[in-house]
């Protein structure tokens, strides 16, 4: 019988306890004989609740940071390490957004960077949930991304080694449920070991698929979470963005603050330290002027440069020793080359050092003249010459020269051309001394602090209006412009056939319209979404801050104008205060008229941009309304001369015209009436037009026996079609729509008599009698901005968007869905194991 | 006494069947010389392991699946990451149209290259910490080893019950293989004649009686601080290389980028055009454009990445003695307090 060392140990004496010292004593160690227990575990398993996930996640960076203090004294352990790498993967992170965030240009694109960082780090964290931990507790009931902590307060993943789980964490009773819930029989032996063994596999494979995964996954979900982000973030920041742009303008002087840095002041200070108290010749004032001006338009600074040489300048001219030297200069340059014999140039040119003297003997030298006096300087000169001139024809009869001819080629009309009076003239008297310095200086302040406010205006323009990506009207277009791809129906696979090619989208978006066009309850809901999103701009921008008076009628000016307003006339008073009176004109006009003046430059850009913006929206609803006039009653054409009736083959033509010219016209093609093939000889049929499902059925267009030509003389054509299309009453449906937006309505009201005085009363030489209601002068600008973008370009660039968008969706987020049906599917396949044979029970 | 577990020695064979034993380059836990070929054949070694045998063991849910494999496979989702990223920002631009798809191109053009750069960089850049602490100090914290695993039989057929991991000597702070750095007395190298390379590299003296206990906590701080400056200079180099590939001068390498090198010339051209850019942007990165921090953004970024590297090198070979009460009296052989 072998010995029970147990029951020997038990049996044993038990010694005295003895007082342990203050200090780990050996001695006392050996008698209690505790040492080879090992000590009891203080590890626990981790529930995971998500409400604790903030804390979790503070703890983590709080550990992070302790064992980057530990680490950095080199008494870091292997968990504390591995947390390391987390904190380096974030630094590497943020380094890499910061560094993206300054390569971008736009709020939504150096936002996205951050975004980007997040749902990267967040999609490592989420899939390993979704995808793993989720679908194998659904089905198996066991967590195989169970945490535990062990007994020095470390987290850990429970099957991170599955060579060495803790087992003992988990009570018999938990492992028993998990069992249960695994099918495991209840009447096998070795149960708990079964199930262990069931739980480490299923943890294995787990831990497998999520490598296998994962790659995939994290970058494929990180790229979708961004794609979805991105609409809510440019939202918020448009949001943010409209608001701050209204703040400017209600506190301008507070925000014109961070542009006063003063470059005007600095130029002038540094002109006046290199030229302080020289002569204020044409050069130095063109210096100063580009100094003073370099952030104004040309014109004005122009006018600023012409008033600056009049206020700098007493108009006196000095005259020097290299007056006389520049004066002979000329003179010899005038004479070169002109058939004079040297002996002729040498004897009757006064040298250098002759003319110095000259002018010395003559009292010019150190003395200032004005312009007028330089006639009487050069007569001196002249006469001077001419005396030499005699002497030598005197002395030498044979090769005697003209005094007539000398004395035409020193004289000139233009003091830059005349060799005398252009040195005469080279020098100014004035210097730019310490009068003219104060002047610049003060001027510079005045210029510097109206560069200031001009750019926090510019500021407020550029959020609201500009022609740049995310400015509030760029988001709203592209916004607008996707509901309205929702709206009328385009799916993917048509776009995709047609986003190569405008003509293309042109047919496809035809063919929508026609089919929205006759059918009521189509049309009144596109026509309602395209008058709602139309009128949401006024929401985002509006009419009474910012306006295009052309279509708008705001009653007054909008607040921004009242601001340029202000400013730009506190500019040119001040202006006008210190002698700067054709720059003033120049910046606010003659008080009568704004016509090429600086302020009409501010003005105007906001102008033009919502003139663009609105007439591409009124001619949306102009071309629907049309096509919706043509689908329910073709024959309805209100202005047609009732002496020149229409014959159906021409009204064929002209509705197809009109249609064709609403969706693809430009401005050109209002320019040249409307160019078209017809037929020369029409049919004298005058049966009326028949419609099915919005098109018209065509008797007679295309099918002209004799050919085709544009009939140029025909200017009846042109003017009803453009009646047709911008005059007659619009349908009923889409009046009743307008209706219930009152300023939508009488802004398009007003583009339609804008088309009909602007773009009809546009003058074609070709065609000279093509108008409609009399010549109108406007500028190809204001026609071009009146006619908008065509439709088919609209729909063909928002198309191109929708299509990338709708592409790159289709293909990873179908990649990301299977990923993850067969991720979750392979869970089926997961933790078999046989079972061994159940233990009978008698 | 209670001895050290060790089977280099045995000849265990769970089988009768002992012709189809496998050959092993090692017997036992072997000390790998830290050098190019041998870092390579490691690396091709874990990588093929990562992707082949180990998966398969996962997905079995082997017995003998443990933590060194699953650590291994850590490298695929890298590969396979590195690779979805680029096809993310890469794949669907062949369906834009020609202006949407130069733009959308020379960006994703820009992203693949920032992964490619990402990866080199993090892998490379540790040698900018571990190279001049192993020079300065003597411990090479890269210093491979070849374990042999014994495995347990998947079956009584089941001969191939040995394979090979590849560790470091330092990979665990807490259990470093200090037993791998001992010499080989049958060979006739002195037993401490690491250890006593390193405590004369680090000052502490030569021809000590027990240079191992003496240099063993230096290696131990030396190796955690080592690993600290790693660990975070790499990623910084590694968002370095992000930051070079956004340079714009990579456009022109774009329009050229060829992976045919069977068409001589096109491909020589190529990367003369990728040397050439390369040098560019590295010129632009760090000139920067714009005004403010953008312009200056690209110098932070290096700037960061060199410190982390050089004060983490600094911070590694430097030592703070503490004035700890119990002492090793080295001529008595005894603890004094």
């Amino acid at each position: 019988m072998s010995t029970n060392l147990i029951q020997n140990y038990i049996s044993k004496p038990q010694q005295p306890t003895v007082k342990p010292k203050p200090d780990f004593d050996i001695q006392q160690e050996l008698n209690n004989r505790t040492f080879i227990k090992p000590l009891k575990g203080k590890g626990k398993l981790l529930s995971g609740n998500i409400l604790y996930a903030p804390v979790d996640t503070f703890r983590d960076i709080t550990y992070s940071f302790k064992a980057l203090g530990h680490a950095a004294k080199g008494k870091a352990n292997d968990h504390e390490l591995g947390k390391l790498n987390d904190l380096g993967m974030m630094a590497g992170g943020l380094s890499i957004a910061g560094y993206l965030f300054t390569k971008k240009t736009t709020p939504l694109t150096k936002g996205m960077e951050f975004v980007g960082l997040g749902s990267f780090f967040a999609s490592m964290a989420i899939w390993p949930k979704i995808a793993i931990q989720l679908p194998a507790y659904l089905i198996h009931g066991v967590n195989v991304q169970k945490q535990y902590q062990d007994s020095f307060g470390r987290r850990k993943p429970f099957y991170q080694d599955p060579q060495f789980i803790p087992w003992d964490l988990y009570s018999d009773k938990e492992i028993d449920k998990i069992g249960d819930r695994l099918g495991v029989p209840k009447n096998i032996p070795n149960r708990r070991d079964f199930i262990q063994e069931k739980m480490r596999k299923l943890a294995v494979q787990n831990n497998t698929l999520w490598m296998l995964t994962a790659g995939f996954a994290t970058p494929i979900m990180s790229a979708l979470i961004c794609n979805q982000a991105e609409p809510y973030l440019l939202r918020y920041q448009n949001n943010q963005k409209n608001k701050k742009a209204d703040q400017i303008l209600t506190n301008l002087n507070e925000h014109a603050k961070k542009y006063q840095t003063n470059p005007a002041q600095n130029r002038i200070a540094e002109i006046i330290k290199k030229h302080g108290n020289q002569p204020i010749n044409d050069e130095l004032i063109e210096t100063i002027t580009n100094a003073l001006t370099a952030d104004i338009d040309s014109v004005t600074s122009e006018s600023f440069g012409k008033d600056l040489q009049a206020i700098l300048s007493n108009g006196r001219y000095s005259v020097s020793d290299t007056t006389a030297k520049n004066v002979t200069a000329n003179l010899q340059a005038q004479f070169a080359g002109k058939g004079f014999t040297k002996e002729f140039l040498e004897a009757v040119l006064p040298k250098e050092a002759e003319m110095i003297q000259f002018f010395k003997d003559n009292g010019f030298t150190g003395n200032s003249f004005q312009q007028v006096e330089h006639t009487e300087i050069s007569n001196k000169i002249v006469e001077e010459i001419v005396k030499r001139a005699n002497i030598f024809n005197q002395a030498h009869p044979d090769d005697a020269e003209d005094i007539g001819y000398i004395r035409e080629l020193i004289s000139a009309n233009r003091t830059e051309e005349h060799p005398i009076a252009k040195a005469l003239s080279e020098v100014r008297a004035s210097l730019l001394d310490e009068t003219a310095q104060s002047k610049l200086k003060k001027l510079a302040g005045i210029l510097d602090n109206f560069r200031a406010k001009n750019l926090a205006l510019d500021e407020y323009a550029l959020i609201k209006v500009g022609s740049a990506p995310e400015t509030v009207i760029a988001n709203y277009w592209n916004n607008v412009s996707q509901e309205l791809m929702k709206s009328l129906g385009f799916t993917t696979s048509e776009i995709e056939k047609v986003r190569f090619n405008r003509n293309l989208m042109g047919e496809l978006l035809r063919g929508k319209l026609e089919q929205i066009a006759s059918d009521k309850s189509a049309y009144d809901r596109v026509m309602g979404i395209l008058v709602e999103k139309v009128g949401a701009l006024n929401s985002q921008i509006k009419p009474n801050d910012l306006a295009s008076h052309m279509l708008t009628d705001t009653g007054s000016q909008t607040t921004y104008e009242k601001e340029v307003q202000t400013q730009f006339n506190h500019f040119a008073q001040q202006l006008r205060e210190n002698g700067f009176v054709r720059a003033a004109q120049s910046i606010i006009g003659n008080g009568q008229n704004e016509n090429g003046s600086y302020i009409r430059i501010q003005k105007a850009f906001v102008e033009d941009r919502l003139l663009g913006v609105k007439s591409s929206f009124n001619r949306l609803i102009s071309t629907l309304d049309l096509y919706r006039r043509i689908a329910t009653d073709p024959n309805k054409l209100t202005h047609i001369n009732p002496d020149l009736p229409l014959v159906r083959e021409v009204k064929e033509e002209l509705i197809e015209l009109c249609k064709i010219v609403m969706l693809e016209g430009h401005s050109s093609d209002h320019a040249t009436k409307f160019y078209m093939l017809r037929n020369p000889n029409p049919s004298t049929d005058t049966s009326p037009l028949e419609v099915a499902g919005g098109k018209v059925k065509n008797k007679y267009l295309g099918h002209a026996v004799e050919g085709t030509a544009d009939i140029s003389t025909d200017k009846y054509f042109y003017q009803n079609a453009m009646k047709f299309m911008f005059m007659d009453d619009i349908h009923p449906d889409t009046r009743a729509i307008l209706e219930r937006n009152v300023s939508i309505r009488d802004e398009f009201t007003r583009y339609r008599q804008l088309i009909i005085e602007k773009l009809g009363g546009d003058k074609y030489f070709a065609k000279p009698r093509h108008l409609i209601s009399g010549k109108n002068q406007t500028g190809s600008d204001i026609k071009f901005l009146l006619t908008g973008i065509a439709p088919d370009e609209f729909f063909f660039k928002a198309g191109q968007q929708a299509f990338n968008t709708k592409k790159w969706l289709k293909m990873f987020g179908g990649f990301g869905a299977g990923l993850l049906g067969v991720t979750v599917l392979a869970q089926f396949f997961l933790g078999r194991l046989k079972t061994p044979r159940q233990v009978k029970n008698d | 006494m209670i001895l050290a577990v060790n089977n280099h020695n045995n000849k265990i064979n769970f089988s009768a069947e002992d012709k189809k034993k496998k050959s092993l380059e090692y017997n036992h836990d072997t000390l790998l010389n830290n050098n190019f070929a041998t870092r390579t054949k490691i690396g091709i070694d874990k990588l093929t392991n990562a992707l082949t045998v180990y998966p398969a063991k996962g997905l079995k849910g082997s017995k003998n699946a443990n933590f060194y494999e699953f650590l291994t496979m850590g490298t695929v989702p890298y590969i396979i990451g590195s690779i979805t990223m680029m096809s993310v920002f890469n794949s669907a631009n062949k369906h834009f149209a020609p202006f949407a798809k130069t733009k959308a191109s020379a960006l994703g053009q820009k992203m693949a290259l920032g992964v490619l750069f990402y990866g080199l960089l993090k892998s490379a850049s540790k040698s900018l910490v571990s190279k001049p602490v192993q020079m300065i100090t003597g411990i090479d914290t890269e210093r491979p080893y070849a374990k042999v695993i014994y495995e347990l039989p998947d079956d009584i057929n089941d001969t191939d019950i040995t394979s090979i991991e590849h560790h470091k000597v330092f990979e665990s702070v807490e259990f470093p293989r200090w037993d791998l750095l001992y010499g080989d007395e049958a060979k006739g190298q002195k037993r401490n004649y690491r250890y006593d390379k390193i405590a004369k590299k680090l000052g502490m003296g030569e021809n000590l009686n027990d240079s191992d206990q003496e240099v063993k906590p230096r290696i131990k701080e030396i190796v955690i601080k080592t690993n600290l400056a790693k660990n975070i200079s790499s990623y910084l180099w590694a968002a370095t290389g992000v930051g070079i590939a956004f340079q714009k001068p990579w456009e022109n390498f774009f329009n050229v980028m060829t992976f045919k090198f069977w068409k001589g010339k096109e491909f020589k051209k190529c990367l003369q055009s990728f040397g050439h850019n390369f040098v560019e942007s590295v010129k632009d990165f760090w000139k920067g454009e714009g005004k403010g921090f953008s312009k200056h953004a690209g110098k932070a970024l290096v700037g960061a990445a060199a410190l982390t590297t050089v004060l983490g090198v600094i911070n590694a070979v430097s030592h703070k003695s503490t004035n700890t009460k119990n002492t090793v009296n080295k001529n008595e052989g005894y603890v004094v307090s």
